[in-house]
């Protein structure tokens, strides 16, 4: 948001080169593979910032999109025999559409008891899937998912898939930029910020959550499509708690309401669940005390880092600081 | 309607007949009628619990009244939402301060210029000529707002950092920047020294230049008396005075139920 952009963008054009050429250092399948997981954790990371960081509601059913979106892609591809290129925007759809009608549902309240809601209604969603065995094969979940391609490019392997994914969250990370950049993101923080005072200034407290919500739920579906063409099976565990807990991780490790702390966190992430292998279960308990001291060192998550760097830096040279940029959801409350 | 109104030339931009709210057995607003002119600054008074905020809340659309009707520029607005009262261009402040608190004075009062923006997210991605002319427009009227408010060389910080005389002042640039026709100012002079209370009195005569009508609930009688054209008197949800401030302020009734036993010094 700030406006240095000559700096910026030579920042943001070295982190994409830098984007590009990561699988040739990998060097190896799994490393490329953890470089796919990295991306699609991106990318959904960035659709739940949308409601997390921009929003300041907090969902816990965000992965249930994810879930609708596989499903969907995977269910017509298998079944339909639809080309999964057009699963994708069907995927984006058909979760957008299940986004609205919970939305509109779940948004007419705010708070814990939206959070709750958003909750019972992934819950559902994934029962359903479990359950409706004749669509979904319940637990057995759908193999021999075809894998995406465009025209003769097929994209069956990690290292395609990265660069599928990595344009997604590109684009992805520039639809939040132009967001906040405009009106309607405007409106999204003054929502967050202060609801009452927003809708004395004329903006429809709901209807901009709503289109928030719709549209985080849309790149959810999305994202969700994706991972069950590279992945080749889905079963309703995608839908889990632990897929939920994962993505709020990510996102509030990162930084919320900032572009790229999601992109970051989702790195920390997977990094982690990798290097941690070694601690088995352990590592849920090592995440669960990384979110708990961030939300108590480092509500700003790791972006904050460098503006606070940067911030006691300007002061040692007695320059005016400037504000640690777009900021957490703390200030939601008054 | 209102037996003090009829005389007046001027354009009628309010008119508040018979509103009542009622909160389970207690009656907050009774039985009101008023009215306020295109470009006139109106005091609402009265002593704690008299139902100014809850007249207020009524006008801003946060609450729905309990009967009675408001009509803002000839439209019926009873019981109108927030946002609608919003954009048909009634702006307010809020008694407890009330900002965009982790954004900075500048994006405070951009966020604020929703209904005088149309380009939107699409418009963004695009990145299109009417977005950046917008944009271009938006960021120096803001600025324009800023030095009206005495708040430019802030641009940059935080609301939440900064003080408290900064931040009531934010609160009327926020409100400026929907470009409001009526404003409604709920006791802006609430824990301001005389000198603080003075520059609000200014802002408020240069906003009335402006040609915004102006409503203020306000309990300092310097700042009431200094700047508006006519007062309404509430006491017990009851409109009990209207009038000039310097009739107003020396009306027996009034005395005897807001001001004590003394005269005011008005």
């Amino acid at each position: 948001m700030n406006t240095n952009s000559h700096g910026h963008s030579l920042a943001i054009a070295g982190g994409v080169a830098a984007l590009a050429v990561l699988p040739f250092l990998a060097g190896n399948a799994y490393l490329e593979h953890l470089l796919v997981l990295w991306m699609l954790y991106a990318l959904l990371a960035l659709s739940l910032n949308i409601v997390i960081g921009y929003l300041g509601e907090l969902t816990f059913g965000h992965a249930a999109f994810v879930g609708v979106g596989a499903y969907t892609s995977a269910i017509l591809s298998t079944q339909l025999g639809l080309p999964p290129l057009l699963g994708l925007p069907m995927a984006g759809l058909v979760a957008a559409a299940f986004g609205l009608v919970i939305g509109y549902a779940a948004l007419r309240v705010v708070g814990p008891q939206f959070a709750i809601l958003t909750l019972g209604f992934g819950a559902i969603l994934f029962t359903i899937t479990n359950h409706w065995v004749d669509l979904t094969r319940g637990p057995m979940g759908i193999t021999d998912i075809p894998p995406m391609a465009i025209g003769p490019l097929a994209f069956d392997s990690a290292r395609p898939t990265y660069y599928l994914v990595l344009a997604l969250v590109l684009a992805t990370a520039w639809l939040c930029h132009a967001l906040v950049s405009s009106r309607t993101g405007r409106a999204f923080l003054a929502v967050r910020e202060n609801a009452p005072l927003a809708a004395s200034l004329g903006i429809n407290v709901f209807h901009t959550k709503l289109l928030g919500f719709v549209a985080a739920t849309a790149i959810a579906g999305i994202g969700g499509a994706i991972y069950a063409h590279y992945i080749r099976v889905i079963t309703p565990d995608i839908m889990g708690v632990h897929n939920v807990a994962a993505l709020i991780i990510v996102v509030i490790i990162g930084g919320r309401g900032t572009i790229l702390g999601p992109i970051l966190g989702a790195l920390v992430y997977i990094g982690l669940l990798e290097s941690l292998r070694v601690a088995g279960p352990l590592r849920m308990v090592i995440f669960a005390a990384l979110l708990t001291g961030t939300v108590v060192f480092l509500p700003g998550g790791l972006v904050s880092l460098w503006q606070r760097w940067r911030n006691s830096h300007k002061a040692e040279n007695n320059l005016p600081a400037t504000p640690t940029g777009l900021p957490s959801t703390e200030g939601g409350a008054k | 309607m209102n037996a003090a109104a009829q005389e007046i030339p001027a354009k009628e931009i309010l008119a508040v007949s018979n509103l009542t709210r009622i909160f389970g057995g207690l009656t907050a607003v009774r039985d009101v009628t008023m009215t306020v002119q295109a470009g006139e600054v109106v005091g609402l008074i009265g002593p704690n619990g008299a139902g100014k905020t809850t007249l207020f809340n009524m006008l801003g659309g946060s609450l729905p009244p309990s009967s009675g009707s408001i009509r803002f520029d000839g439209t019926d607005c009873t019981g109108a939402p927030s946002h609608v009262m919003g954009q048909r261009g009634v702006s307010r402040t809020f008694q407890i301060t009330s900002l965009f608190p982790s954004l900075t004075a500048l994006d405070n009062v951009r966020s604020a210029a929703y209904r005088t923006t149309r380009a939107g997210w699409g418009a963004s991605i695009l990145r299109n000529a009417a977005y950046r002319r917008e944009e271009a427009e938006l960021r120096r009227k803001a600025m324009d707002i800023l030095v009206f408010c005495d708040l430019d060389h802030r641009a940059d910080t935080l609301a939440d950092a900064m003080s408290y005389g900064e931040q009531r002042r934010l609160e009327i640039a926020i409100a400026l920047a929907a470009e409001p026709r009526l404003l409604l100012l709920d006791e802006p002079a609430a824990g301001m020294n005389p000198e603080e209370g003075q520059r609000l009195v200014e802002m408020i005569r240069r906003i009335r230049a402006r040609g915004v009508t102006v409503l203020l609930v306000e309990h300092h009688m310097r700042v009431v008396a200094s700047v508006c054209d006519r007062l309404v008197v509430l006491d017990h949800g009851v409109k009990i005075a209207e009038g000039a401030p310097a009739q107003v302020l020396n009306d027996p009734e009034v005395i005897r139920v807001y001001l004590g036993r003394e005269p005011v010094d008005a």
